[in-house]
């Protein structure tokens, strides 16, 4: 079955860039300018902490040796202790992973919705005025800052017009049982709505673009003319016919965008305060918490590669010659 | 004589082109009688294709029914509303396409396809439109298991097949076949043809058999119209035009197909030369460029079309000496001289 | 005599330097048609120019704290007050200047990294796609690696231990962003191999790096230029969220700073709208002339995309 083979290879791949964004981690912690121990050791922690911390890392150990047990200790998930919150930092990175991640799913869903629909609209109106205009309009949106629109939004939406709150998840004092009822509450989604809005706006541009040109190219086939000839309805002929043929290729591409995603959240988590594992990666970069940014960067790092792997697997399932050999 | 199921008369097709317009089709005309098949037929660019398609009103988005009228059962159609002519669409005028490969949808079954025309044009509940499914697949002559398979499932002769039933869904008066079998092999082909000729006598359809090949015409067709850069030269019923063409036209093209059936030399001539450009075309008869007896007046003026005998008429000045035109068109010298 | 001759070299050597260029502009094949793709080459020309002529246009230096007439510190004006065309910050500096001044680092840095990534990029590919075996997959693994690793949080990692500077951002992209590049152009490399002349070139005796130099690079340069624009975009942007995030280089004011600089000092509840929508309008402006550029050399290259 070829669909394996490719499968296994993709793995590979996987396994490959995973090891080398890990490797470069490393060397760059332990190799640039300062004390090599500042990656885990701050003068803060107590000497048993300091002692506990070498030993585990083998700090006072040859680079290669170190290089080994880094490896060991990151498959077993252990990461250091932040310098700021005396914590564990898989366990803060782990605390902090969701919030990243329903703010990256709720505003690629809303920008893929939005594209998609839009993409089909711009594509029926082909060689029409809203086309001529609506596709500049669309390049305008994927040129702005990410974190200038959210502070716009912030500027109209929450200091000018009061409706939304200016940032975090929660109002300050709320407080929740558990992650889940916090998630759920209506509370959640005033915070949220901002900060998806803004990253939604910024991303619809790929998914819109996408879906007008593979329409474009679908509404030349013979099928949609033959709809046509059939005198089945616009919307038969658009939809049901043009936009469904159309949809495959744009849907691979959501995994894809999640990766790049992510980069947008750092900024926009920044600007709304966003508790998530962006805002995370420039607070602990910004106090010199080695071990806490080491960790943020690592996690991003991986859901982008994993990404990339779902991604590159969804394109070979979907492609023909593989799924009909 | 009951009026013919269509007639088209004198119809326009132009295409806006970057720079200026080409007339695809440049006054046209010819008739189809109820329950027959017409073969319309001509080289690659005579606008054939352009001119089927015009009959279901879904062209190129650059061109434009300039001239003329179609009328389809009593009714211009050339210009009515586009609503209007919706509601014929499928349920009065179907079309076969040349290449079921490509005209259907690969993502739904045939069934969801058939299901698609019957329920959403034709206003049937599931199981009425069920049961008509399964006797199109039976009238076509597809097993009905098949009616959840996909289009790529399908050999190039069984999609063909589908495609038929699909326009035979609403039983339409008029099927329009746009080069049904041309990417079929020969003995596929046969059997299409030989299928489409029972149904036309089972249902009693019109047919418009739009193709470039003279051998599927003389097998199916009962009238025969043949174009030529973008006009109508010759029409008739079958027998005459092939056997006495009436237009130089017609009897070049007899002399350059081979006759599987008779037993003669078999000596091809083609007609030299090409058809000329539809952007600039010449005053005058098209064909007088490569008419071996084009005279002045053909070059100077366009012809109308003459009877030459009841129902088979061609467009040339000189119809009138058909005959003896014919014998000389019978020897291969006549057509080795440039005109 | 003498100088007879040494003015014709000279006609000669103009000349044949006008050829020159003319042919690589021709090259270039520069997208004139696209309305939108004019203006964007508009915008860059007048951001080119205002750069170049920053000392004349702009009233103060950007960095310069300014008083006013009765020695209060010009803080938080608003637009026109005391003559400050877009008012002051919460500092005393001049947001006009400020403005006129970022143009500077935005150019700097745009035009740099595009050229690096464009370099990059170009020449990973063009290597890997021409002499192919174990180079190309080195180089393709190489580049899966850059695809792992997310941009922004990279930047953001070396800036941990990177001097704040506006070369920061080129750095990282120079390290990471040529892949995109460099997949492209080995694609299209791979299929100018398949065309007859490149192996007819090789029956000929002709060197590698000539066939290189004579048959690929021509070819390439029009797809290279576009994704050296797309980079400029990229760069800027970047770099206006690094400044944005406080690693920036506070000596050198760039539009990212002067955003910082707003949302530090509160201006979004003051309603400074004078301050935080200059920069960002100027970033959008930039980034998206080079993609109505870049959409017009799509049209060029791509031309089945087209109308």
């Amino acid at each position: 079955m070829p669909y394996l083979k490719v499968l296994t290879g993709k793995i590979l791949q996987l396994v490959l860039v995973l090891w080398a964004v890990v490797t470069i981690l490393f060397l760059l912690f332990r190799l640039m300018p300062g004390n090599p121990m500042a990656a885990y050791i701050e003068p803060a922690f107590t000497l048993e902490q300091q002692e506990q911390l070498m030993a585990q890392f083998g700090l006072d150990r040859p680079l290669w040796e170190q290089y080994f047990i880094y490896l060991g200790n990151l498959l077993q998930g252990e990461l250091g202790q932040s310098f700021r919150y005396r914590e564990a930092v898989s366990e803060r990175i782990l605390d902090l992973l969701p919030n990243t991640l329903v703010l990256t799913f709720t505003s690629l869903i809303i920008a893929y919705a939005f594209g998609v629909l839009a993409g089909a609209y711009l594509a029926w109106r082909h060689g029409k005025t809203v086309e001529a205009i609506g596709i500049p309009a669309v390049l305008v949106t994927r040129a702005m800052p990410e974190f200038w629109l959210g502070m716009v939004m912030l500027a109209v939406f929450s200091f000018w017009l009061g409706w939304f709150p200016a940032g975090g998840t929660r109002s300050p004092g709320m407080e929740f049982g558990s992650q889940f009822e916090l998630y759920t509450s209506g509370e959640f989604f005033r915070h949220l709505a901002l900060p998806a809005l803004t990253l939604a706006i910024y991303s619809q541009g790929l998914p819109l673009l996408l879906m007008r040109s593979n329409m474009l190219e679908v509404m030349k086939e013979d099928f949609v003319t033959m709809a046509k000839i059939k005198g089945l309805s616009g919307w038969t002929v658009v939809i049901r016919h043009a936009a469904r043929n159309a949809l495959l290729p744009v849907m691979t591409s959501f995994a894809i965008a999640v990766g790049y995603q992510l980069q947008g959240n750092v900024v926009v988590e920044s600007v709304f305060s966003w508790p998530g594992l962006g805002r995370e990666l420039v607070s602990a970069v910004s106090a010199a918490d080695y071990p806490l940014a080491q960790g943020a960067f690592l996690l991003i790092a991986v859901v982008v590669i994993l990404m990339n792997l779902i991604a590159d697997l969804l394109y070979a399932f979907l492609d023909p010659r593989i799924r009909h050999a | 004589m009951t009026e013919a199921l269509l007639s088209v008369r004198d119809l326009r097709v132009s295409y806006k082109l970057s720079h200026g317009s080409l007339d695809a089709v440049d006054g046209a005309s010819f008739e189809v009688p109820q329950g027959s098949i017409v073969g319309l037929v001509g080289e690659s660019g005579c606008g054939k294709s352009t001119a089927a398609r015009a009959l279901t009103r879904v062209i190129a988005d650059n061109a434009a029914i300039t001239g003329g009228q179609i009328v389809f059962d009593g009714r211009d159609i050339a210009r009515i509303p586009e609503r209007n002519m919706n509601a014929l669409r499928w349920r009065e005028i179907a079309f076969v396409p040349q290449s079921a490969m490509n005209s259907l949808d690969p993502v739904y079954t045939v069934e969801s396809q058939l299901n698609e025309v019957l329920r959403k044009r034709g206003g049937m509940g599931r199981s009425d439109a069920r049961k008509r499914c399964e006797e199109l697949f039976e009238l076509v002559g597809i097993e009905t298991s098949r009616l959840k398979d996909y289009p790529h499932h399908f050999s190039g002769g069984m999609r063909q097949r589908v495609a038929i039933a699909i326009a035979l869904a609403l039983k339409p008066k008029l099927v329009i076949a746009d080069e049904p079998v041309t990417a079929l092999d020969v003995i596929v082909q046969r059997q299409i043809l030989d299928q489409l000729r029972d149904l036309q006598q089972q249902l009693g359809l019109s047919v418009i058999l739009v193709t470039h090949d003279i051998s599927v015409v003389a097998y199916i067709c009962d009238r025969t119209v043949v174009m030529y850069a973008g006009r109508v030269s010759e029409e008739g019923p079958v027998k005459a035009v092939l056997r006495q063409p009436a237009h130089p036209y017609s009897m070049g093209l007899k002399n350059a197909f081979p006759d599987l059936q008779s037993s003669a030399s078999g000596v091809l001539t083609p007609i030299e030369g090409a058809p000329p450009s539809l952007a600039e075309p010449p005053p005058g008869c098209r064909f007088a460029p490569r008419c071996p007896f084009a005279a002045e007046l053909c070059r100077q003026t366009a012809p109308l079309s003459e009877e030459v005998s009841p129902g088979h008429a061609a467009a040339c000045h000189r119809a009138s000496e058909a005959g003896v035109l014919r014998s000389q068109a019978a020897l291969p010298q006549t057509w080795m001289v440039p005109a | 005599m003498r100088n007879a001759t040494a003015e014709k070299s000279h006609v000669t050597i103009a000349a044949k330097a006008i050829g020159a260029f003319r042919h690589v502009f021709q090259r270039l094949r520069l997208p004139l048609r696209d309305p939108f793709a004019v203006a964007g080459l508009c915008i860059y020309l007048l951001f080119a120019l205002t750069a170049i002529c920053a000392n004349v246009i702009a009233p103060y230096p950007a960095t310069e704290i300014l008083f006013n007439p009765d020695f209060t510190l010009a803080a938080d004006l608003r637009p026109g007050e005391n003559g400050f065309l877009l008012g002051t910050t919460s500092l005393g500096r001049d947001i006009f200047s400020q403005i006129v001044y970022g143009t500077r680092s935005a150019l700097l840095i745009g035009l740099t990294a595009a050229v690096i990534v464009a370099l990059i990029g170009s020449i990973v590919g063009v290597v890997a796609g021409y002499f192919g075996g174990w180079v190309d997959t080195l180089l393709m693994r190489l580049a899966d690696i850059a695809f792992g690793i997310p941009f922004l949080p990279f930047v953001i990692v070396l800036a941990a231990f990177l001097e704040p500077s506006i070369w920061n951002v080129v750095f990282a992209m120079a390290l990471v962003l040529w892949r995109d590049t460099a997949r492209v152009i080995r694609s299209q490399v791979l299929t100018l191999r398949t065309r007859g002349y490149v192996d007819a070139a090789r029956v000929c005796g002709s060197s590698d790096l000539k066939i290189l130099l004579r048959h690929i690079a021509p070819n390439i340069m029009p797809l290279a230029f576009l994704y050296g624009s797309i980079a400029i975009g990229w760069a800027i942007l970047t770099e206006a969220s690094i400044s944005f995030l406080g690693f920036g280089d506070p000596e050198s004011i760039s539009w990212g700073y002067m955003l910082q600089d707003a949302f530090a000092n509160q201006a979004l509840g003051k309603q400074a709208y004078y301050w935080f929508l200059p920069p960002g309008i100027c970033i959008i402006l930039i980034v998206s002339a080079g993609f109505f550029i870049t959409r017009g050399y799509e049209q060029i290259l791509f031309p089945k995309l087209g109308r």
